[in-house]
């Protein structure tokens, strides 16, 4: 990758204090993003992807939670230890985030232009009519039909496809350098997935953004991504670029995750192998390989020392297995 | 025009309501309630001097018939002498209600208005220190007797062994200084028992909504946390601001403060309902209750045209 990144996690670790303990939700995760490039976090449910993209925009909720240590540089400025204060004028101008559900992210009460108009107006000092003007044209840019109208609607009055796009404008409305999406088609019906998805590349390639795009379906990744990461269980298993991870995964991890992927033409669920077993509770995790439990090829190492990744932050592809593929 | 067509459209539904509500308090009253019957007579009745004064309080009417006069008298508004002073039962309200509301409104307003100033503070700052602070206070507030803070503050501002800055009892207004010599004290001690509760009530309205989808996309696209509250949250939160605080308002209306009026020696209505309860004054008691029943049945229609001017998905249709 040429330039410099527009962000870089480095050794990233985030801790939840529960009742019944410290859940460290996070731990040590690095990757870099390049300017126009879209950058996959997948892994099943739980595994820490969300916090990942919280704790990017410092939207940790604290307490509980708290980034322990590591670092997270927009455009080489360090964004942990910032006061809150600062972070805050970053959001939604410098980055923003787009949210897994569409039904509950706005608010209720408020017409979606007001709220778009409001952002418009902090940070790029419009004034209400050029607010409107922006609001709409951003509207129609993510395929909202009938923009004018639909501005002075309220969320409920939208469907759910619909008022996600209004978050992407919203996330966009800045030209922010890093858009974190976070399964921002998950909650939304199989047409409308595809829908939306496609509007998100196309925004992607058209403001020429970096992106971090949450997903637990690793079909979502082949269809945005350039590169992804693999989670399980807050740590990176495998990371690659989209075309080696999907041809030649090398942690068993992911060759299970794509074993479990429905392929064109495969008859629909069919034969579809689910990884055996389950994910390990974060407050009891075993000493060794957190995929062990799982893993048809675990051996006694596996169960003694916790793998990390090879290479370095530079290298193209890095797995955290001792036997990988 | 859509708001005027609504109202009435729900007047007339409240109008079921209204019978459901004046029906059951009339059945308990007559059935169960006090009345007048030996209060007016002497020692030792004989049988016949029981059935003459019953008969001359219109009690040995059928049931039916007493509650059809009964909502003539709702609806006209005319609800005869009290049987204890013989004054008309609707001067009687109207001298006394206007005494409770000027006494009551103050606190209330203030009680309610402090506390949302206390909870928007507890809320922003919450499981800190100020919300702490806070809650110990409300907790406070909310166990100490009303008894105990009226005769408390009388103590402390008006007797002469305290500051004795105001009159002690009774209610003597004929201007705005006077008003304010006269209801001071009781305002004090009303907004320091409502603060408690109120704040309470607030806050977790508040905090509950603070946890809301909708407060997390406004943080993550930068609104300033006091913003945040006054707008991302307030609006949301009126609905059960809005009801809690309408519903109040029949109830001040018609019993006033009791508590408040008896140990002010102030003349409120809720002095006259409590010694209409005491000398079983059937005219009064059902004029109080009459209107009880119709302010509640406004007090809903308020609230669901609030509902809609807050609230866009809630339909007026
Ligand atoms: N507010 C919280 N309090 C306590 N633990 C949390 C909280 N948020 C997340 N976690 C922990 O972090 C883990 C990862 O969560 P998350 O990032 O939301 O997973 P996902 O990969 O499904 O997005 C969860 O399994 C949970 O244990
Ligand atoms: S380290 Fe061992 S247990 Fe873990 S994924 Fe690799 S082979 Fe499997
Ligand atoms: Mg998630």
């Amino acid at each position: 990758m040429s330039a410099e990144p527009i962000l870089s996690v480095r050794d990233l670790v985030v801790e939840f204090r529960t009742e019944h303990g410290v859940v460290r939700a996070v731990d040590r995760v690095s990757f870099d993003v390049f300017p126009n490039e879209t950058v996959g976090l997948v892994g099943e449910s739980g595994c820490g992807k969300t916090v990942t993209g919280l704790a990017i925009l410092g939207l940790i909720p604290s307490p509980p939670g708290r980034i322990a240590s590591g670092s997270i540089r927009l455009a080489g400025r360090e964004l942990v230890g910032l006061p809150e204060s600062e972070l805050r004028q970053l959001r939604g101008r410098d980055m923003a985030m787009v949210f897994q559900e569409p039904m509950t992210a706005l608010n209720p009460v408020f017409t979606v232009g007001n709220q778009m108009m409001d952002i418009l107006r902090r940070y790029k000092g419009l004034s209400r009519s050029q607010a409107r003007a922006a609001a709409i044209e951003l509207l129609a840019k993510v395929g909202i039909p009938a923009p004018a109208q639909r501005i002075d609607e309220y969320p409920h009055q939208l469907s759910g496809g619909m008022r996600q796009r209004v978050v992407i404008a919203m996330a966009l409305s800045c030209d922010p350098k890093l858009i974190v999406a976070d399964e921002p088609t998950t909650a939304l019906d199989v047409t409308t997935q595809a829908q939306v998805l496609e509007q998100i590349v196309r925004l992607q390639q058209e403001f020429r953004m970096a992106m971090v795009l949450v997903t637990h379906d690793l079909g979502v990744v082949a269809e945005t991504c350039q590169r992804a990461l693999v989670m399980y269980c807050g740590r990176v298993a495998e990371q690659a670029d989209i075309g080696p991870l999907f041809a030649h995964p090398r942690h068993p991890y992911t060759a299970g995750l794509l074993r479990s992927l429905p392929r064109v033409g495969e008859a629909e669920k069919q034969d579809l192998a689910v990884i055996p077993g389950m994910v390990p509770d974060l407050l009891d995790l075993p000493a060794g390989c957190r995929f062990a439990e799982r893993c048809p090829r675990r051996d006694a190492r596996c169960d003694g020392e916790l793998p990390d990744l090879d290479g370095d932050a530079a290298s193209p592809a890095r797995v955290a297995c001792f036997h990988p593929l | 025009m859509e708001v005027l067509q609504y109202s009435l459209r729900r007047l007339v539904a409240g109008i079921p309501l209204l019978l459901g509500v004046t029906f059951i308090s009339f059945l308990l009253m007559v059935y169960f309630g006090p009345d007048q019957t030996y209060q007016l007579l002497g020692k030792n009745p004989t049988a016949e001097q029981i059935a003459e004064i019953r008969a001359e309080l219109g009690y040995d009417q059928p049931f039916l018939v007493r509650y059809a006069d009964y909502l003539r008298e709702v609806a006209t508004l005319d609800f005869g002498n009290s049987n204890s002073t013989g004054e008309l039962v609707t001067d009687l309200l109207a001298r006394t209600i206007p005494v409770s509301l000027m006494l009551i409104l103050p606190g209330f307003l203030l009680g309610n208005l402090l506390a949302l100033l206390l909870a928007l503070l507890a809320a922003h700052y919450r499981s800190r220190w100020p919300d702490k602070g806070i809650m110990a206070f409300s907790v406070v507030g909310m166990s100490i007797s009303y008894l105990i803070v009226i005769i408390a503050f009388q103590v402390i501002f008006s007797s002469s062994s305290g500051l004795g800055w105001f009159p002690v009892r009774g209610w003597n207004v004929h201007s705005l200084a006077e008003y304010l010599e006269y209801v001071t004290v009781p305002t004090l001690a009303t907004v320091f028992v409502a603060l408690g509760y109120n704040t309470r009530f607030y806050r977790s309205v508040i905090v509950e909504e603070l946890n809301r989808d909708h407060v997390r996309t406004a943080r993550a696209f930068g609104v300033p946390p006091a913003k945040l509250l006054y707008r991302n949250v307030l609006k949301n939160c009126l609905i059960p601001i809005i009801t809690r605080v309408v519903f109040t308002i029949p109830l001040i209306v018609i019993s006033g403060a009791l508590l408040v009026e008896t140990y002010f020696g102030i003349p409120g209505v809720g002095k006259v309902t409590f010694d209409a309860i005491t000398t079983g004054d059937q005219p009064v008691l059902k004029a109080v209750v009459g209107l009880t029943a119709v302010l509640f049945v406004l007090a809903q229609l308020v609230v669901d045209v609030l509902y809609r001017a807050v609230d866009p998905r809630v339909s007026l249709s």
